[in-house]
């Protein structure tokens, strides 16, 4: 509990310090907001030339972009840090965290929330929000999005957790390797079925995106498909959660400080 | 705080900027990995592009005013300009703001729109060549679809290609400015990105955009990046219009280099440097 008061302060005093910078704070709403249309627009030019995509209407799609933007947002929200680590490690800027009194994964990730995940957040509130209403959606649906967007944000950290932690074995100029789950997240906002067999199995398995999205849309909209997987979203997450831990206390093993 | 007014003779000039476009050409070449994982997740993101095209080409056939030989082709070319044209210097030059060593920037005999230019025709240079490498790889996949059309188009694309760099390097710096003015540039580079994913073509041909936003797009200067080199590529515009295609796209060039100009000398007046 002492420890939770700890995180929670940290978390406080840089997000007051970030909403300081009240220019950054608009344009960070702005653009993250722009970025989420943009790729609404490409979502409106598809939807131009075809009625659906593998049986998902137009609103059904902008169920699954609200629900990835909001876990995007909560991400950046509360678990943002990690996107500064492997430039931490090129200069050795870790150290100072290894020597607080609590556990340097979570402590590192609540202790620089970024203030562009509002934009995120209130685009896919919104999104999602107008899907539900939209297609007229029991309230059952409505009370389970948070649970799938918090469950979301916690898959999403734990894959740049794990794609970060390689950074400590293999020290460079690789702050490109978190794009890489960043970018799968892209892919996860449209239906897995329209994707190859590989990439449909890999984003539900693998690194399971599909899990806090594709399969929620599975059971709010009836589409059977694996719709059951849809309330095991917290358990995956928590699975993430432990596994990305892990690989982080496998990476810290192999920091080694600059010595300045 | 002003830019020192440049003692330099035009040769002096000239050789300042080759030098400097030399030594950002030798760091490119000098952070591959970066370049590797960069091209990676470029790759990873049109892929996403690509597959969802596929899906609803094998949902609706032959139904769509493009076949999807026409599309992918130009989805690989689109995806060569743009990586040919991915500039960095919005990131480099907000750090530079940020941590103060803009000033000694500042303080070079040589014009500073003008040096990041060339800092940015290294950027141009480097991924272009990468760019040239994919592109071999989609002609002999595509075949034929990949060639342009003929001697004459080829020329057109040629002098497209180097106007859409001037715009597509005005727009960044333009954008760059807002930088100077905030504590963090991601706001100002990504609504940048987010504008020039919608409106460039590099998704999809305009050809099949909504009415509405093909008309926006008409409006801005983002479509001569992606979409009117590729045009010109593949013949769809000859002639009178090809001409009057590149007239606009010199008009756009002029207009956004003059405009970032004229905001650069804005921001200059208000900035503070901290330190000593």
């Amino acid at each position: 509990m002492k420890n939770f008061d700890i995180y929670w302060a940290t978390f406080k005093a840089s997000l007051q310090a970030k909403l300081e910078y009240k220019l950054d704070f608009a344009l960070g709403l702005l653009t993250s907001s722009m970025l989420q249309l943009a790729a609404l627009g490409f979502l409106w030019v598809i939807f131009h030339q075809t009625s659906n995509l593998q049986g998902w209407t137009q609103a059904e799609v902008i169920f699954l972009f609200g629900l990835t933007a909001m876990s995007l947002g909560a991400s950046e929200l509360f678990f943002n840090h990690i996107w500064m680590v492997p430039y931490y490690i090129v200069m050795g800027d870790l150290d100072r965290l290894l020597v607080y009194p609590v556990r340097s994964l979570p402590f590192l990730l609540i202790s620089r929330p970024e203030l562009h995940s509002f934009g995120n957040l209130l685009t896919g509130l919104a999104l999602t929000a107008g899907s539900l209403w939209t297609l007229h959606m029991p309230w059952q649906d409505w009370v389970l999005v948070p649970v799938w967007v918090l469950c979301g944000s916690v898959i999403y950290t734990s894959a740049l957790v794990v794609f970060c932690s390689f950074s400590f074995k293999f020290v460079g100029p690789y702050g490109y390797t978190l794009m890489i789950p960043h970018t799968l997240l892209q892919a996860s906002r449209y239906p897995l079925s329209i994707y190859p067999a590989w990439v449909h199995y890999g984003l539900l398995f693998l690194v399971p995106y599909g899990v806090f999205n594709y399969l929620p849309g599975n059971w709010v909209f009836g589409k059977m498909l694996f719709s059951a997987g849809a309330f095991l979203t917290p358990l995956v997450a928590v699975v993430c959660a432990a596994v990305a831990e892990r690989v982080w206390n496998w990476g810290l093993k192999h920091y080694q400080s600059t010595g300045s | 705080m002003r830019p020192l007014a440049p003692p330099l003779t035009l040769s002096e000039n000239i050789l300042g900027y080759l030098s400097f476009l030399n030594r950002a050409l030798k760091a490119n070449f000098a952070y591959k990995a970066s370049t590797v994982l960069g091209l990676f997740t470029a790759a990873l993101t049109y892929g996403i592009t690509v597959l969802v095209w596929n899906h609803v080409y094998d949902q609706k056939g032959s139904s769509l005013n493009v076949t999807r030989q026409e599309m992918f082709a130009y989805l690989a070319m689109a995806f060569c300009l743009n990586y040919a044209l991915t500039i960095n210097i919005d990131q480099r030059v907000g750090q530079r703001i940020r941590l103060g060593l803009i000033a000694t920037d500042l303080l070079k005999p040589l014009d500073f729109q003008m040096t990041q230019a060339f800092q940015a025709l290294s950027d141009c240079i480097f991924n272009g060549f990468i760019a040239l490498g994919i592109m071999a790889v989609a002609f002999s996949a595509l075949g034929r679809q990949a060639f342009p059309k003929s001697p004459e188009a080829f020329g057109f694309f040629l002098a497209s290609f180097f106007l859409a760099f001037i715009i597509q390097y005005s727009i960044v710096f333009f954008f760059i400015q807002g930088a100077f003015y905030t504590y963090s540039g991601y706001g100002i580079f990504a609504s940048r990105i987010a504008v020039h994913h919608t409106l460039s073509g590099l998704q999809a041909p305009l050809t099949l955009y909504p009415p509405i936003l093909r008309s926006i797009g008409a409006w801005l200067p983002f479509q001569h990046v992606v979409f009117t080199p590729i045009t010109l590529y593949t013949g769809r515009a000859e002639g009178a219009q090809a001409w009057h295609l590149l007239g606009e796209q010199a008009l756009w060039a002029a207009g956004f280099y003059l405009l970032g100009n004229l905001v650069m000398r804005k921001a200059l007046k208000q900035l503070e440097i901290q330190g000593g």
